[in-house]
């Protein structure tokens, strides 16, 4: 069923750019991320509107890569570009640190801006669609393997189906210490207690290593 | 948005910027001095169009979707301006000096406050 939660598309006004840029106060003296992670479709966009302060705003960004995995857009050669367009937002914390949000699809064929996306991230939320979970084994891969600190999001779509956390964890293959959330992502309080949860857990992880 | 090539003839073919701590959350503002900006014709209409948006806080992702510019070559010319002193970029968030757990609880209580 298509819903408006699966639209992965920001609006965007007939000029093409944003209306006018609401800018941090001037007292914020630095900027975390989180990135929002998973297939097309799964609802990172929706996230991110529902916990962004500034209307979620869209950039985009060139990766050159192998064609070989990826499609091949211009048929020249063995060497591609793709535009890869990223959605965020952002969230002031207090008047000195703001937190980004940004939406980024993290498959395999996207490495390239992954890495350096990721670089100084506080961790990744994965968002899943348990419509069709098959979409997600591709991040969740890479996720482990670059042991990046994340959680799963289940999106609860309306019809999507319910399942026993052991029973999901062993279908998605995921690690004891990765945690599964749900939430509905069109609503703005369960999307901040997705966002709570998640960052409570990175947290208590970072004590935990604390302690050794 | 133009094609994957062309935006960078903007930067003068470069693809990486001269700024390698240059992230896509790094917080940008033009200098409240302005310095006397040598070579004035050296800096673009890009250049320049970052410098008039910058007159307060914004992150180099800001910078690129207001201006419709790819991440790449926003990085490339904030670099430019950096060198040239004509935007102040404010230091990533020194998760080195300041213990994540730390860091991880101020974003948890701000989180909590806006709930």
């Amino acid at each position: 069923m298509a819903s408006a939660n699966s639209a992965e598309a920001a609006p965007e006004a007939t000029s093409g750019l944003p209306a006018e840029p609401r800018y941090l106060p001037s007292s914020v003296q630095g900027a975390v991320k989180i990135l929002v992670t998973g297939p097309f479709g799964v609802g990172k966009t929706t996230l991110v509107g529902s916990l962004s302060e500034i209307t979620p705003l869209r950039t985009e960004e060139t990766m050159t890569a192998a064609s070989s995995g990826i499609d091949d857009l211009t048929g020249r050669g063995d060497k591609t570009t793709t535009t890869v367009a990223l959605d965020f937002g952002r969230i002031t914390l207090n008047p000195r640190l703001a937190l980004y949000l940004f939406g980024t699809p993290g498959q395999q064929r996207f490495r390239p801006l992954w890495d350096d996306l990721s670089r100084g991230a506080l961790g990744a939320i994965a968002m899943v669609d348990l419509r069709r979970p098959d979409e997600s084994f591709d991040v969740l891969g890479r996720l482990e393997e670059q042991r990046i600190p994340f959680a799963v999001a289940v999106n609860t779509f309306p019809d999507t189906p319910s399942y026993p956390e052991d029973e999901l964890r062993s279908a998605l293959d995921l690690l004891p210490e990765v945690p599964i959330l749900h939430c509905d992502a069109r609503d703005r309080r369960q999307s901040y207690d997705l966002l709570i949860d998640f960052v409570d857990h990175l947290h208590r992880s970072s004590l935990l290593e604390l302690q050794g | 948005m133009s094609g994957p090539v062309r935006p960078y003839v903007i930067t003068g073919g470069r693809s990486r910027s001269t700024r390698a701590e240059l992230a896509i959350e790094s917080l940008v503002s033009a200098s409240a001095e302005a310095p006397e900006l040598p070579e004035h014709a050296l800096l673009n209409r890009e250049h320049r169009r970052i410098l008039t948006l910058c007159h307060s806080l914004l992150s180099i992702a800001e910078v690129a979707a207001h201006l419709g510019l790819p991440l790449g070559v926003v990085k490339v010319l904030v670099g430019d301006l950096w060198d040239l002193g004509a935007v102040q970029v404010l230091p990533p968030v020194p998760q080195a000096e300041r213990l994540p757990a730390t860091l991880l609880e101020e974003v948890l209580v701000g989180l909590r406050q806006l709930r």
